[in-house]
């Protein structure tokens, strides 16, 4: 019972995804996560045995064969699907060369299917496929970063040689109009103080190598001076000074780092009591939320207590508009823990109840694992056997990696909440973009003081490219506005459909945690995308019933904890938001006073 | 200080703050108002001299109108001069042990004020004023005034809270500087900074960005610890009794620590506290969390006195009131032990009377329901009542609380408590000694209803 949690929930969710793609077959990213999980199914059955190096060695010529196959296709591709394919989707994209994948088939048998997947996403294209990945599967869940579909258009990062000569070959135009074409994914790593949030990231950085080897020996150096060695690998998120001198997170690291389908923006939230409200800004931009559990004796019974942040992150996760939940019990090399099984299922039985009271659903919002973040085991590769015998479920890299696509919104006008800004030969703002596309050139809106700016230059991650799309995590150089003039929570949008902006709304309020009552006059800080703003509760409107969700008739005069209620609120000034309705990620909100989190809610109406 | 006669003396404060309100937008014609301020221990005999010296002096001033004005309020002050002079019975009633000081002395221990002379109201007529009362602390001012208007800067400093305590709420994005004193709570000045964010940008430059960020870090302390000097020292001495270092990360230590912040404030520092955001949000926080720090402070008692209430009220013991008419029957029954009121309700007592039927009846209106002329005619009849008397209902309450046996606590909607209070709870209600149950628990402002839609949502 004890290893299945992980898999056990994607196997529910393989049918549950199955039965809905047979009957909504135009879904194209469904589709592509059935693949997936089909492939992970046979973890226990086949190839329990066989370990990494042996699946590595037939996979990586393989790898290189198909690439090439792969690189001449895509112009190809590009030219039937060009739509699809050049605004990144990670479906389509990805969906096209998989099919090509199996190395023995030649090219041009390869193509017409391709081609007819990237046009249009049929389901008839899913059994061939789904047979042929079946041969393949064992070697592809123990190495999933060598033998998933390699990105054909990627053409920035991580290519051989030939590769690169090849393509400006065919097609040299097509170089300058960059954009990722791989899904992004953003994570936030959340988590009690000390929990190993920093430490993890630094590991997954390190083990793919996006931190090279002579910083980490410098970093480690430097540590071992501070006689605090065990903190190197959170160094490469902490790069402030004082971060470093305490070994306390402050402000959002942002790092990033690619599989072969996805790319990956971490975002290292701190984890300290005070630094909360930076926290909210770094989850504000996730889809995916790491949880961080130390498992030490001691530590995790500290986070997880009413004071804890453990709780209280999940919480925000949540109402930030987290999708999915990866539980990390780190620390499970230490003394005290020793990859004991029991202990895991303590913490995760600690754990789930209040996750499931959440709203995370345990069988597709949720998954565990063990790792230790100190020595990087769980983390790129599965736990070795000898150490773990009892979870033998993919690696957290792996499992975030097989995660169902995400459901992007592409068509709809350009948003973007600023989370930063700086001053770098023009104005350059930081965000991940919530919706739509924009290129260079465009022209947009910066809200809610409604100037128009051009865009200059973009960065996906630190990537230059031409065109961004939703999900990315972005750096847009603009032209028109100085930097004094923005602030974080302002938002980027389109010029044709500015997002809405107002000072005072209603909305449906949960109380939380709140020692007396709420009524009229009461005021705290609200947290809105990436904005932090004060406000006042105007009046309240009416009380909601939890259960039916019926309206009382008549105006409370207050309200108290774990009521819900309607009220209105007015900010201190104007700001950006949206009905949760219209655009859930711009609606929800949450009120916090006193460092502890009072209250969540949603936009019903803006009023003014 | 005993509970009750603190309280006491928070009304006697208000009193006073509202005379001084009253006295303050009252002009005249000339230089014909007389403000005289005596300190305790100071000889009746002695001003009455000065006065005579005045008049003299007086009776040489050109203009006739002027002249005879400001004859007449001399005057009248004199005669108010002997009143005390024969030993007045306030005085003796106070302080019986101080009686036999004042025998020597006749000027009232706490000293003593008069505002005398003709101001013009709004509708252009005259109206002699003669006030005198004895402060409710000893005043160390002496000030002869003529003038068009009434001196109280003097008052309103007797008002003021000995302790000011300052405030330094300082987080990344800006500073604010504030004072708490008694139950004011006053930002001072705030700024806003743009620090740099960690950006992972850099490269070669990184160790550059690092020492920028450093330095414009080093900067904002260095602005903070100047402008605390600025604001706080005074005359080269604190003018504050205590400081509170607020903020999130460290800048706090840090500008605790610094050699830029003057060691005359350092020394002052009482508490740092740990809060999460800065500005205005912050600096309620930091209130909150210094409270122990500053019991003493009015602020900090009236928060902990609305907390009470908010207690009673999400516990639903059933032992609170709000709204007028819930308080004035809690009253009647004698159930309320702690009346709270906003010290600006603008609700007025009238008390009617009809001829008809010589009933008199008694209404609490808001100025919105005083424009409807609906309330001051019989309904029956249709006479319009005769007016017997109209006053604040706060200063009604604030003659009359004690024959209810509650006391009066007068709050502010400075903090956090207050403002929900008064918005949402009328600024009227009481903690009561056993649980009342009121059958009309209806809202009074059923208008407002019909804004909002419900249905909207």
């Amino acid at each position: 019972m004890s290893n299945n949690g992980a898999p056990d929930s994607w196997e529910n969710q393989v049918d549950v995804i199955s039965e809905q793609g047979a009957k909504d077959s135009d879904d194209v990213s469904t589709k592509f996560s059935t693949l997936n999980v089909n492939a992970v199914e046979f973890v226990p059955s086949f190839c329990k045995s066989s370990s990494a190096d042996d699946a590595e060695s037939p996979t990586t010529p393989q790898k290189s064969e198909s690439d090439s196959t792969n690189s001449t296709e895509s112009p190809v591709l590009n030219g039937c699907g060009d739509g699809g394919a050049e605004s990144g989707d990670g479906g389509a994209a990805s969906a096209s060369p998989r099919v090509e994948e199996p190395p023995p088939v030649p090219p041009a048998t390869a193509s017409p299917p391709a081609a007819a997947t990237g046009a249009l996403p049929v389901p008839t294209d899913v059994s061939p496929t789904a047979d042929s990945w079946e041969a393949e599967a064992d070697d592809a869940l123990l190495t999933p970063e060598e033998n998933n579909e390699p990105d054909d258009e990627e053409i920035e990062q991580q290519e051989d040689g030939e590769l690169t000569k090849k393509i400006p070959k065919k097609k040299p135009p097509r170089v300058e109009d960059t954009c990722s074409k791989k899904e992004h994914v953003n994570v936030v790593f959340i988590g009690h103080v000390d929990a190993g949030k920093s430490t993890i990231g630094g590991q997954i950085m390190s083990l793919t190598g996006m931190v090279d080897k002579r910083t980490l020996e410098k970093y480690e150096r430097e540590a071992r001076e501070k006689s605090r060695e065990s903190w190197y690998l959170s160094w490469a998120l902490d790069t402030n000074q004082e971060e470093r001198d305490k070994g306390k997170t402050v402000e959002v690291g942002r790092a990033y780092f690619e599989t072969d389908k996805k790319h990956f923006t971490i975002l290292d939230a701190p984890g300290h009591k005070s630094f909360v409200p930076n926290m909210i800004g770094g989850a504000a931009q996730a889809d995916l939320a790491v949880l961080v559990i130390s498992a030490r004796k001691g530590e995790f019974e500290t986070g997880f207590d009413r004071g804890g942040q453990t709780r209280e992150h999940a919480m925000l996760a949540k109402t930030a508009g987290v999708k999915h939940l990866v539980a990390l019990v780190n620390k499970m090399d230490d003394p005290t823990v020793n990859w004991d099984e029991k202990r895991y299922n303590e913490c995760r039985d600690k754990i789930m109840p209040y996750l499931k009271k959440l709203g995370f659903n345990p069988a597709k919002d949720l998954s565990f694992l063990p790792v230790s973040g100190q020595t990087g085991q769980g983390l790129l590769e599965r736990v070795t056997e000898e150490i773990c015998p009892w979870y033998r479920g993919p690696s957290f890299i792996q499992l975030i990696d097989e995660l169902p696509s995400l459901n992007r919104k592409m068509d709809g006008p350009f948003i973007m909440p600023v989370v930063d800004k700086y001053k770098d030969m023009g104005t350059v703002l930081m965000g991940k973009v919530e919706a739509g596309v924009t290129r260079k050139g465009q022209t947009l809106f910066l809200m809610p003081n409604r100037v128009q700016v051009t865009v200059d230059q973009l960065w996906s991650d630190d990537i230059e490219v031409t065109s961004i799309g939703p999900g990315e995590n972005v750096k847009v150089k603009l032209k028109g506005i100085e930097e004094e003039d923005v602030s974080p929570g302002f938002v980027l949008c389109d010029t044709a459909e500015p997002i809405t902006t107002g000072r005072v709304f209603d909305a449906q309020v949960v109380i939380l945690e709140h020692k007396s009552i709420i009524c009229a006059g009461y005021s705290a800080v609200m947290h809105i995308h990436c904005a932090a703003e004060e406000v006042t509760v105007k009046a309240l409107i009416c009380l909601v019933d939890k259960k039916t969700g019926e309206k009382s008739k008549t105006r409370p005069r207050f309200v108290k904890q774990d009521q819900v209620a309607i009220m209105r609120i007015e900010c201190a000034g104007v700001i950006c938001l949206e009905p949760f309705k219209k655009f859930a990620q711009m609606g929800r909100f949450t009120l916090r006073d006193e460092n502890k989190t009072i209250a969540i809610g949603k936009v019903l109406k803006v009023v003014e | 200080m005993s509970e009750e006669s603190s309280a006491d003396r928070n009304v006697e404060i208000w009193k006073i703050k509202k005379l001084i309100k009253s006295l303050e937008m009252a002009r005249g014609n000339g230089t014909s108002m007389i403000s005289l301020i005596i300190p305790p221990k100071d000889q009746i005999s002695r001003v009455s001299k000065m006065l005579a010296d005045e008049f003299g002096t007086a009776s040489n001033i050109k203009s006739r109108v002027n002249r005879l004005s400001v004859l007449g309020a001399i005057t009248s002050v004199q005669h108010r001069l002997k009143l005390y002079t024969k030993g007045d019975s306030r005085v003796s009633e106070k302080t019986d042990v101080n009686q036999l000081f004042s025998w020597f002395s006749p000027i009232p221990p706490n000293g003593l004020v008069i505002y005398c002379g003709t101001i013009v109201t709004e509708e252009g007529k005259e109206k002699k004023v003669n006030i005198d009362f004895e402060p409710f602390k000893p005043i160390n001012t002496s000030l002869y005034l003529c003038d068009n208007k009434f001196h109280t800067e003097a008052l309103t400093a007797l008002l003021a809270d000995d302790n000011k305590f300052g405030f330094i709420v300082m987080d990344g994005n800006g500073a604010l500087f504030g004072t708490l004193q008694g139950n004011t709570r006053e930002v001072l000045h705030k700024f806003t900074v743009d620090l740099p964010k960690k950006h992972g940008r850099g490269g070669q430059s990184a160790l550059r960005f690092a020492r920028l960020r450093m330095e414009k870090r080093h900067n904002y302390v260095r602005k903070v610890a100047e402008v605390a000097t600025q604001l706080f020292i005074s005359a080269d001495r604190p003018n504050v009794a205590g400081l509170i270092l607020a903020g999130s990360a460290d800048f706090k230590t840090e500008l605790s620590q610094s050699d830029m912040f003057d060691p005359r404030l350092q020394a002052k520092i009482i508490k740092l506290v740990d809060v999460s955001y800065g500005g205005e949000n912050g600096f309620n926080q930091a209130i909150e969390l210094a409270a122990e720090s500053l019991q003493n402070v009015k602020f900090i008692q009236e928060k902990k006195l609305i907390g009470r209430y908010f207690d009673e009220i999400s516990q639903d013991t059933g032992k609170y009131c709000f709204g007028v008419d819930d308080t004035l029957r809690a009253l009647e029954l004698g159930a309320v032990e702690t009346l709270i009121c906003w010290e600006n309700l603008d609700i007025q007592r009238y008390v009617l009377k009809s001829h008809a039927t010589n009933q008199e009846t008694i209404l609490h209106l808001t100025p919105e329901q005083e424009k409807d002329k609906s309330h001051f005619t019989d309904k029956e009849s249709g006479v319009e009542l005769e007016l017997v008397e109209c006053q604040p209902l706060l200063e009604w309450l604030a003659n009359n609380y004690k024959s209810f046996g509650a006391t009066l606590e007068i709050i502010t909607d400075k903090s956090q408590e207050g403002s929900q209070f008064v918005r949402g709870f009328g600024g009227i209600g009481g903690l009561l000694r056993y649980k009342v149950d009121f059958q009309s628990m209806q809202l009074d402002d059923e208008e407002i209803d019909n804004l909002y839609d419900i249905d909207d949502y």
